[in-house]
């Protein structure tokens, strides 16, 4: 009801009524437009039939036109607008009346009514189209202002996962190394003896064995070992023996970077874990040098910590490399300095400015040599990763054993 | 290993910058572990210089001092030493020293006068009982130099990290030799000197008279050799080697022990002293032997402890004693030099590296001799440290060094087998092409020289012919010469290159990818990846009640850390039940984890395990808190199975099927809500509830739901490439229809009935609704209710075939199952 607002109700009910709804304006013509509104439904009385055999009928339409375009002008919305279209311009409509009565209309005159008629028709027709966009608009503007709501309460979202945070650094160096080429190789987590120390230059009862503690497996072939306590059989305490796979298994030139888990036998505390992640990388090829393995690590440090970072490289020991050396990444917290603004000593790099992150080196001959390449025509580099020591200097993690507890307001944070 | 600067500087000079030394000797490969100052106790106390002296006035027996200690005003200080006088050198702790026994010096005011220090005593200064008055210092003591200066009491002891392949490193001239390396400066070694002192006794019995030495086996044993200290009086060490002894953290034991323990340190050369009259037999003559142990023969060692050897291990022994010793690792406690010693056999030896290190390692009794053993010792040179370390006893005990009858040098030497000195090319153009360097010819001469190589000139051009020392065994190839150049020219100094080799392409795996994929699944389902031990216990399978039939043994570890990570895991599934169970103890109700791993199968008569790469996730609670548009709903086996369609969606396995498990199936499954996940006849792995008594066994609370894949079965089942289908063209009709069934027929039933009865017309089924109700469906059955789609791919249907064909079907469904439609 609220469309035919400003009318009787007594009035908007039925047929008649709608005629008398335009009707209404001017009192004169009310008959005159009662009968017009009625024409379809039956023959047309004397008076009328009269007018319309008279000029006085252009009048009557300019003023149905003018009426009708004034309360075009003031309907108040959709609704009440679709009423006057049904009643003036409808199947039924008054001005459709006149259309249909043109036949009564005197021959003479039946040009300028027509004409008078569908000029009426047309502009009533075009102001109805622009009322209604109008209307629709504010109408759409006052449902959207009603629909307005409070943005800041939470969304509908679905729960994402997470990676590990491992996994994910793991990924990123993968990444890295991707870009430079590289392939990404696994091997398996229990080795024999020969891929994880003979093969790799460390033969039985060498000193640098003990450089790692490592885990030993019962051999199950019934094979016993010279020393009590230890086997054939170990869970791997390093990578690098994927290095010798895949010098086995793959063609030359070698590219290859090797995730994944590794064993050495340290109590679990905030900085050490029996368990955990090495990034092994190998090059073999033709004419790889010392600055080839320089270029690539320092590469890798700026991407994996920040254009900033600095590298440097010391000379150290592994028996599968030969020469070896570690590298270190300058201190972001204290930007290689060792001391803080206050002067305070740099807690994260101990005053140093350095941050070791990897060891590495020239692959050894012998190691060269045992997967059958020629050292006097290959030569390469191969360097070795602690995942978990990226993700303390990048993360600032403060025990390892988080990595491994599952807790989900850990895990939730990357 | 434990390096005193002061000591060191004997021999090198030593730079006075200690962090930059302690930097250069990082980036030439000794890392620096510690640095401890010692004479930090004295910071502040300097030698003072007493100006003026007058009495106290208010005091009979204090006096005011004015001194020079060296800065630009001298201070006043109120002294009550009966000896203070003017013009005396004293110590003075300035404003800010703080004394032994925590005395901090301040400024103070004694009766009314200002002092600023303290004029010292030697008791004050914990050096000494001497407190009758102050500690008068000689006139020419360095007025403001400080006193730990002064009296050369400052040292630094650095604590090296000496890589396994320096056995030359582990002395005081070894590491002088280096430091003279790193900075090209000349080094000395006092071993000619020292062994220039020995003088030997002609007058008492002949070395050889009472001594024979003989190898049993030279592959135990390449030199051993003895002499002999007569006369000696076994007592304290003179001060000057408790001192240096003590700044590398070794107590004196007596002067006998510490000479060994201070050649040991110097020379690296380890020693061992007998109490000769112990070793002697009836005849009074000591017989050694160097042999093997027999099987289960025992020895004493000098802490104390019985130790049963193998035959894989070396003693010295004799014949009538048996072992006396355990070769290269520790003396035994019945030969050892005690108090009553007199005559004392030196015992100066090169031990196998290899049999060393088993020793040590089966008998847990690692000794700074057999460290040095296991990684060389040189066998050239043993006389003359043989010599020093006589010459020395001798020195500090009084006694006399033996003569020899067969050798003028009063020593017996067996030395069957001689190391080789190495003989190397160092092709220069090689090494720079190799380092991507140009290092002149003259350094690498220097540095090889300075490192004990001989070298000469080869005979092709940029050629040197280098002979290597046999105290560096590390250096029996060229590319070892190469390291030592690359260390000391420095390896900052290397320009940074990347390699340029051409066609390479970095590419993942289809399988790496296919693994990708099923992790970007488990995240998008909402799981959060994490990583458990792949230790564990070997219990754990039978707490959770899970099958253990066709798992294979175990893989047991010989040294595990403790008895619940003593084996490798056979599944992911318990490590995720205890991070449950973390969680939930932590207030953390929502669980969602999942990890990827590898789980461990052994066999027996098999060297390794099989290696399962596994995919595993627990859900407990739900997706999330109740949000104020969303309410949560509690994790049940349809989570569980939803991921799992995800996982089937993504990686496009064929013929994927769910199959209910048994409780003899699945036992640590509540039964009811248990799966297998097959992929045609391929076993996938299951997917259910965790049985809530395997829950509690955990102490996690049920309701859990889980799954276990195999990973490396779902990889290869995946099919990366996916045939294109006709998106339709033609409308789709849609007909609602709910069979009421009883509760025996499966959806899986139901829905291949309506399969194979819909014909070619039927599109799709799509089950929109179970309902259970007794009244209106009546007890024991079910409402299932699909919503279903017909369509043809080349017209528009007419509803009366689309009628015709709905008919049709359900009265097949009807038939086949006894369902009824529901109005």
């Amino acid at each position: 009801m609220g469309a035919c607002a400003g009318l009787p109700d007594s009035i908007n009910q039925g047929g008649t009524a709608r005629a008398l709804l335009v009707l209404g304006f001017t009192k004169t013509r009310r008959a005159l437009f009662y009968v017009l509104g009625t024409l379809s439904l039956g023959g047309v009385p004397a008076e009328v039939e009269e007018r319309l055999q008279g000029m006085s009928v252009i009048d009557d339409i300019k003023s149905l036109h003018a009426d009708t375009l004034s309360a075009i002008g003031k309907v108040p919305n959709t609704d009440a607008l679709e009423k006057i279209r049904v009643e003036v311009v409808g199947k039924s409509g008054t001005l459709t009346g006149y259309l249909r009565a043109m036949g009564q209309v005197a021959k003479e005159h039946r040009a300028e009514v027509g004409k008078t008629v569908n000029a009426a028709r047309n502009e009533i027709e075009a102001a109805l189209e622009a009322k209604k966009r109008e209307l629709a608009h504010a109408e759409l503007e006052a449902r959207m202002e009603a629909d307005a709501i409070d943005i800041t309460l939470p969304g509908r979202s679905q729960q994402m996962g997470t990676r590990h945070l491992i996994n994910a650094i793991s990924d990123e160096i993968s990444e890295i190394f991707l870009g430079l080429g590289y392939t990404v190789a696994t091997g398996p987590e229990v080795e024999t003896d020969w891929y994880n120390f003979t093969a790799l230059n460390a033969p039985a009862d060498h000193p640098s064995r003990s450089m790692q503690d490592t885990f030993y497996v019962r051999d199950l072939s019934g094979e016993q070992s010279n020393v009590r306590g230890e086997s054939d059989v170990l869970l791997r305490t390093q990578t690098s023996g994927v290095q010798v796979h895949v010098m086995e298994d793959q063609d030359l030139p070698i590219y290859i970077i090797a995730p994944g888990k590794v064993y050495r036998r340290d109590v679990a505390d905030p900085s050490h874990l029996p368990q955990f992640t090495q990034c092994e990388g190998l090059v073999v090829d033709k004419n790889i040098t010392f600055g080839d393995l320089k270029g690539t690590l320092e590469y890798f440090c700026k991407q994996m910590f920040g254009p900033d970072r600095k590298t440097r490289f010391r000379a150290h020991f592994f028996p599968f490399t030969e020469p070896s050396a570690e590298a270190d990444v300058s201190c972001g917290v204290c930007g290689g300095t060792g001391h803080l603004h206050d002067g305070e000593r740099c807690r994260m790099c101990k005053g140093t400015g350095w941050l070791e992150i990897l060891g590495c080196g020239m692959v050894d001959p012998n190691v060269l040599r045992m997967s059958g390449i020629d050292p006097e025509v290959y030569s390469g580099f191969a360097f070795g990763v602690g995942v978990e020591r990226v993700a303390c200097l990048k993360y600032n993690v403060p025990d390892l054993r988080m990595l491994l507890e599952g807790d989900m307001r850990f895990l939730r944070q990357f | 290993m434990k390096v005193s600067l002061k000591w060191l500087s004997d021999y090198v000079e030593v730079p006075q910058d200690i962090k930059e030394f302690c930097d250069r000797l990082d980036l030439t490969g000794t890392g620096v572990e510690g640095v401890e100052r010692t004479g930090d106790v004295f910071d502040g106390v300097v030698v003072g210089h007493v100006l003026t002296c007058v009495d106290h006035p208010d005091s009979d027996h204090m006096h005011v001092t004015t001194v020079d200690v060296g800065a630009e005003e001298p201070v006043q200080i109120v002294c009550g030493a009966p000896n203070i006088a003017a013009g005396i050198k004293v110590p003075v702790a300035t404003i800010g020293a703080v004394l032994p026994g925590d005395f901090k010096i301040k400024k103070s005011k004694l009766r009314g006068v200002t002092s600023c220090g303290m004029c010292c005593s030697q008791r004050e200064l914990g050096m000494g009982n001497e407190h009758d008055g102050i500690w008068v210092l000689p006139d020419d003591a360095p007025t403001g130099q400080p006193i730990a200066d002064y009296l050369k009491m400052s040292d630094t002891v650095l604590d090296l990290e000496i890589t396994p392949n320096r056995p030359d490193c582990l002395s005081m001239v070894g590491m002088a030799r280096e430091v003279g390396a790193m900075y090209q400066e000349p080094y000395t070694s006092p071993l000619a000197e020292m062994a220039g002192k020995l003088e030997l006794n002609k007058d008492a019995a002949a070395l050889d008279s009472e001594v024979s030495v003989s190898i049993a086996d030279e592959t135990r044993c390449s030199r051993y050799t003895a002499r002999v200290i007569r006369g000696c009086k076994v007592g304290p060490s003179p001060d000057w080697m408790v001192e240096r002894l003590a700044a590398i953290g070794q107590r004196s034991i007596n002067n006998i022990v510490d000479v060994t323990n201070y050649i040991l340190f110097l020379f690296g050369q380890p020693l061992h002293a007998f109490d000769l009259d112990k070793l002697k037999n009836a005849e009074g003559k000591a017989n050694i032997v160097v042999r093997a142990a027999e099987e289960g023969e025992k020895l004493t060692t000098l802490d104390g402890e019985e130790r049963v050897l193998t035959s894989d291990m070396t003693v010295i022994a004799t014949p009538d004693q048996g072992a006396v010793a355990l070769a290269g690792v520790m003396g035994g406690l019945a030969t050892e030099v005690t108090e009553e010693t007199t005559d004392v056999l030196l015992e100066t030896a090169t031990f196998e590296a290899g049999r060393t290190s088993r020793t040590s390692r089966n008998l847990g009794l690692i000794s700074e001799s057999s460290m040095r053993y296991e990684r060389g010792v040189d066998d050239h040179g043993i006389e003359e440290r043989s010599a020093a370390a006589a010459a020395l006893i001798a020195a500090v005990s009084g006694g006399t060094v033996s003569y020899a009858e067969g050798n003028e040098n009063g020593i017996i030497d067996v030395w069957p087998v001689k190391s080789e000195e190495f003989h190397l090319q160092f092709r220069i153009d090689r090494f720079n092409g190799m380092m991507g360097a140009q290092i002149p010819r003259e350094f690498i001469v220097d540095i090889l020289g300075r490192l004990g190589c001989k070298v000469e000139d080869g005979e092709a051009e940029n050629v040197l012919e280098v002979t290597a020392p046999t105290f560096r065994p590390d250096l029996p190839r060229e590319i070892d010469l190469y390291e030592e150049v690359l260390r000391l020219y420095g390896m900052d100094r290397i320009e940074p290159t990347l390699p340029g080799g051409r066609g390479r392409f970095g590419v993942r795996t289809e399988a790496q990818r296919t693994l990708d994929v099923v992790n970007d699944t488990m995240r998008a389902s909402g799981l959060n990846e994490t990583m458990t031990y792949s230790f564990a216990d070997p219990h754990e399978l039978e707490q959770l009640r899970m099958s253990t039939e066709g798992m294979g043994v175990p893989v047991e570890l010989l040294n595990p850390l403790n008895a619940e990570q003593s084996v490798m895991r056979q599944s992911i599934i318990p490590g995720l039940m205890r991070s449950v169970a973390y969680n939930q103890s932590r207030g953390v109700h929502n669980v969602q984890l999942y990890e990827t791993g590898v789980v461990f199968f052994g066999a027996e008569g098999h060297k390794k395990p099989k290696e399962r790469q596994r995919l595993a996730a627990v859900m407990a609670g739900g997706m999330g808190d109740d949000a104020w548009n969303r309410k949560t709903v509690a994790f049940d086996f349809f989570d569980g199975k939803g991921v799992i369609e995800n996982l089937i969606r993504e990686l496009a396995i064929p013929k994927p099927r769910f199959k209910a498990l048994s409780a003899e199936e699945a036992p640590h499954l509540q039964p009811g809500r248990a799966a297998q996940v097959l992929s045609g006849g391929t076993v996938l792995g299951w997917v259910g509830e965790i049985h809530p008594m395997a829950a509690e066994a955990f102490e996690a609370q049920a309701p859990i739901v889980a799954f276990e894949l195999d990973l490396d079965a779902l990889i290869k089942a995946a099919r990366p490439a996916r045939d294109y289908v006709d998106v339709p063209v033609f409308p789709a009709v849609t007909m609602d229809v709910a069979f009421v069934v009883d509760e025996e027929v499966t959806h899986e039933k139901l829905s291949r009935c309506i399969s194979s009865a819909g014909g070619k017309l039927l599109a799709s089924a799509q089950l929109f609704d179970v309902y259970r109700d007794e009244k209106r469906v009546g007890a024991g059955k079910k409402s299932m209710a699909y919503a279903l789609e017909y369509r043809a791919a080349d017209r528009t249907l007419t509803t009366e075939e689309v009628d015709k064909q709905h008919a049709r079907l359900i009265k097949k469904v009807c038939g086949a199952t006894g369902a009824e439609v529901r109005g």
